[in-house]
């Protein structure tokens, strides 16, 4: 697999504090990476790196076998969709799309446009004012702005995440299409896991401003290496395994009812499907559930449950 | 907001009064004295303020002098708002802070100030002179260049408050946005900031070139009578002449330049927008 884009020891910092250190990655042409994380782990701050926003105090940037580390924005032909989408609102939808275009005076600039504006669904809309689209509608132009552009690489910084539910599934297939039809290369940076599984080619968890597992949305889900990486995908219930390592269960995998093990419910909640306890043990907290149907425990009862082996997720660390 | 129209008329009433009274009044007065003559209503003495040269010199530098003032500080300006706006939240608070300071000291003080600094043994030329560069100390104060360094200094702090303002309603990303897309720091600068702050640059500008061309301080003590401007003129006109015919003229020079002022920016700002 040869490297279309690679991040080569990348140390990112504001002033004193560092937000990325030491980042390795290499993404494959055409590849759709999702790059997964909780909030302040330095997603944002990678993507503005890749994109020229901001220069590495350590590391290199290469595109497409160019080192773009100390290139400016405008040079590199990375397209970026900011979360906040950051329309320009004294420009008409058109204007937002052709902006790019226009700066580098592309030939057939009006049939550019179209054509992008044809691909988010956005054709009746080329003459209005950003403000009187609605989020997703808006969301659509500044991906259209950054596709015409004809990037190497698309980086998408939490694209989704000021959408609500049902908005976002429905964009989240249109972006898969997109990607499908253009075959550009992506980069997907959210904090939902379910997102970045549904996506992604791969993904890459990140902690702390560097990578703490990468893999195959599968690999991710039932695979995680450590105690981080089993808690970001829903490995609630996570113990030490005597070696250094740790066990980790999803709560469908908690067995209630019966087994050598004794809790006491410590809490529950009802979520449609299932119903959710809390148990306090002497193994550590026990997070489990049960399908509605079954007859629920009450808080302070005690309850025998078991943690079946074959059904554990087995981490090189615990943390 | 209120059940009755009425009640908002009583509860304007004192203030429109006292307006009237103290303010209109008094300034009707003094601007119609310009349209009289010995034989009664006439243009006469804006035609006499016009025809003297000395006249005619102060009004182009007033004007000119504003001017520059107003376009160097939106210069300075801009660049100064956009470190700003750019800075962590904590240090903006700080860094903006030092910028409205001087707004906080005497005026009278603050220009006093550049006695000590650009006067004959003052610290520009003691440093000029010390040092070998000259022999003998270069005239800096009573030239225009005093006066506009006073002006600038005095007004610049507006610009910038403007334009800070006008900086943080700007969506949050659409300079990296723009970078992104291609554009360098003049075009983003010309195709994004410029227009999404039109209206700081409209209030900004509109502050700066009127409290310029209407300063009375920095002019009388940096420019003194060398370097006369249309206020310090109209000074003069009334304390050494008795001349009321001249200051009422000036009167309205001002105020019409004030106001024109004002609608050629908005003029300027609304016309590109309309595009
Ligand atoms: N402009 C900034 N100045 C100083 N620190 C920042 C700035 N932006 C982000 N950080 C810090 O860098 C770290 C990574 O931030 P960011 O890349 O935005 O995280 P994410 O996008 O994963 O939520 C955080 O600790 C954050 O506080
Ligand atoms: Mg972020």
């Amino acid at each position: 697999m040869s490297d279309y884009v690679a991040l080569d020891g990348l140390t990112l910092a504001y002033g004193k504090t560092v937000a990325v250190e030491g980042l390795d990655l290499s993404i494959a042409k055409g590849e759709l990476i999702t790059l997964l994380g909780p909030s302040g782990c330095g997603k944002s701050t990678t993507m503005r790196a890749i994109a020229g926003l901001m220069t590495p105090s350590a590391g290199r940037i290469v595109i497409d076998g160019r080192d773009v580390t100390r290139l400016p924005p405008s040079k590199r032909e990375v397209g970026l969709v900011f979360q906040s989408y950051a329309l320009f609102p004294h420009l008409t939808v058109y204007e937002n799309v052709a902006f790019g275009l226009r700066l580098k005076s592309a030939p057939d600039l009006d049939a550019k446009v179209r054509d992008g504006l044809a691909t988010v669904g956005l054709s009746d809309f080329a003459q209005r004012a950003p403000r009187d689209l609605s989020g997703g509608q808006q969301q659509r132009v500044a991906l259209a702005r950054s596709l015409v552009m004809e990037p190497k690489v698309l980086l998408l910084d939490e694209p989704l995440s000021n959408l609500d539910a049902r908005l976002r599934l429905e964009m989240r297939m249109e972006l898969q299409r997109v990607q499908k039809e253009t075959g550009i290369t992506m980069v997907f940076v959210t904090h939902d896991q379910a997102e970045a599984l549904a996506l992604a080619d791969r993904i890459v968890l990140m902690r702390d401003g560097a990578i703490e597992q990468t893999g195959t949305p599968e690999e991710i889900y039932s695979a995680p290496v450590s105690g981080f990486a089993a808690d970001f995908v829903g490995f609630e219930t996570i113990l030490p395994d005597g070696a250094g390592g740790g066990l980790a269960w999803r709560p469908g995998a908690v067995v209630l009812g019966s087994g050598p093990n004794e809790g006491k419910v410590r809490g529950t909640a009802f979520a449609g499907e299932r119903r959710e306890y809390i148990l306090e043990s002497p193994l550590g907290t026990i997070k489990a559930d049960t399908p509605a149907g079954a007859a629920p425990l009450e808080i302070g009862q005690s309850v025998a449950f078991d943690l079946p082996r074959e059904r554990a997720a087995h981490l090189a660390r615990l943390d | 907001m209120f059940e009755d129209k009425r009640t908002g008329l009583a509860l304007a009433l004192p203030a429109a009064v006292f307006a009237a009274a103290l303010f209109l009044l008094p300034v009707g007065i003094l601007l119609s004295e310009g349209f009289r003559n010995a034989d009664g209503w006439s243009l006469a003495p804006y035609v006499e303020f016009f025809a003297s040269g000395r006249n005619r010199v102060v009004f182009l530098r007033t004007l000119k002098l504003a001017a520059l003032v107003a376009g160097v500080s939106a210069v300075i300006g801009y660049a100064t708002a956009f470190a700003i706006v750019s800075l962590p939240p904590a240090s903006r608070g700080r860094v903006f802070a030092l910028v409205t300071l001087p707004l906080m000291i005497s005026p009278v003080a603050r220009t006093y100030a550049w006695l000590v600094i650009l006067g004959r043994t003052g610290f520009v030329n003691q440093m000029l002179v010390g040092s070998g560069l000259l022999d003998t100390p270069l005239r800096l104060l009573f030239t225009e260049t005093a006066v506009f360094i006073g002006l600038l200094q005095l007004f610049l702090p507006l610009m910038i408050i403007s334009l800070v303002s006008a900086m943080e309603n700007m969506p949050r990303d659409a300079v990296p946005a723009a970078r992104v897309l291609g554009a360098n720091w003049f075009q983003v600068f010309a195709r994004v900031i410029l227009p999404l702050t039109r209206e700081g640059l409209v209030v900004g500008g509109t502050l700066v070139f009127t409290g310029s061309m209407t300063a009375y301080i920095t002019p009388a003590i940096l420019g003194g009578a060398k370097v006369l401007m249309l206020e310090t003129l109209l000074y003069q006109r009334v304390t050494v002449a008795n001349d009321f015919a001249s200051a009422s003229v000036i009167a309205m020079i001002l105020m019409v330049m004030a106001f024109s002022a004002n609608l050629l920016l908005k003029r300027l700002a609304t016309a590109r927008r309309a595009r």
